[in-house]
């Protein structure tokens, strides 16, 4: 896959694992007290000795995971391999100039050795028949 | 040419290819004018890459011909997880003022995606380059088998004169 196409994967990557993260800890966030004032929640329905899930080490693996998105991405972009358009444009004027008096040149050389081959051509047919004739007359 | 009918008859130029016996067929024409429509949507004959403010997006790279794009690319990934770290800190502080930091942080994608795709044209360049320098060598070296070839050829029709005189 080209490079180009990596860094894309990798910017949508980084998006992906970024609200991920931010989902996931927006939906396992414990509840918080926002004022003195208000009273303690009523102990829960459910198993009451039930603890909440330990966010620590899944917090700790997802802004693992998002900043080692983020370093992916600079050796990726370290890794571009960019020139001058400039440069590019003339070098490839160059090469189109090579290009074309090449295929001169290539051409002229087919066409000397279809001449070549026609003449060859003419002489074996020159020699089968003074053979043939040859052969004849013994 | 009816184009909104249900079942349009055929376009009537094809009259021009129904006899392969009467020479090469008409090239196709050139499209009129700088929009044509395919299947309902609207097309420009022009391809070109939308500048960020024509899509209604702030650009946040300087506006310079002779873009660094590695240097802009490393900046935004470093706005990026500013904004990340920021975004958790209006969530935990000031929850209700979330919406500016997704912008902002849709904003930095946009910018990203942006760059990348204006890499695309060199990206094409080098490839022709890489192409135009695949053919130089391919033509080369059918002169230098041709050369050698007709070396070859002359090199044994003279010794089969030279045993003939001989």
């Amino acid at each position: 896959m080209d490079i180009i196409t990596q860094l894309q994967d990798q910017v949508n990557t980084i998006a992906s694992i970024a609200f991920n993260t931010f989902g996931t800890l927006q939906r396992d966030a414990p509840p918080m007290r926002l004022s003195s004032n208000y009273p303690e929640p009523a102990p829960s329905s459910t198993n009451p000795t039930e603890q909440p899930p330990d966010l620590t080490e899944q917090t700790m693996n997802m802004s693992t995971a998002l900043v080692q998105s983020a370093k992916t991405f600079d050796f990726l972009v370290a890794a571009l391999p960019l020139s001058d358009e400039k440069a590019q444009f003339e070098k490839i004027a160059q090469l189109e100039a090579e290009n074309e008096a090449l295929g001169e040149e290539l051409q002229r050389q087919l066409e000397a050795a279809e001449e070549e081959r026609n003449f060859l051509q003419e002489l074996f047919e020159l020699a089968a028949d003074n053979c043939l004739n040859m052969k004849k007359s013994c | 040419m009816s184009t909104s009918a249900a079942y349009p008859p055929p376009p009537p130029f094809y009259k021009l290819y129904k006899d392969a016996k009467s020479g090469p067929d008409p090239p196709p024409p050139l499209p009129k004018g700088a929009t044509y429509t395919l299947f309902g949507a609207t097309y420009t004959t022009d391809d070109v890459l939308p500048s960020l403010e024509e899509q209604g997006v702030r650009q946040l790279y300087p506006k310079d011909s002779n873009i660094d794009y590695k240097k802009e690319l490393r900046a935004l990934n470093r706005d990026l997880q500013l904004n990340f770290l920021e975004l958790a800190d209006v969530l935990v502080e000031r929850p209700s003022q979330y919406a500016q930091r997704i912008e902002e942080i849709s904003t930095i994608f946009k910018n990203m995606h942006h760059l990348l795709n204006c890499l695309r044209p060199l990206q094409a360049q080098a490839t022709l380059i890489h192409l135009l320098e695949l053919q130089i060598e391919r033509r080369k070296q059918a002169i230098e088998d041709i050369k050698m070839r007709r070396k070859e050829a002359q090199r044994m029709l003279k010794e089969a004169m030279e045993m003939l005189d001989g």
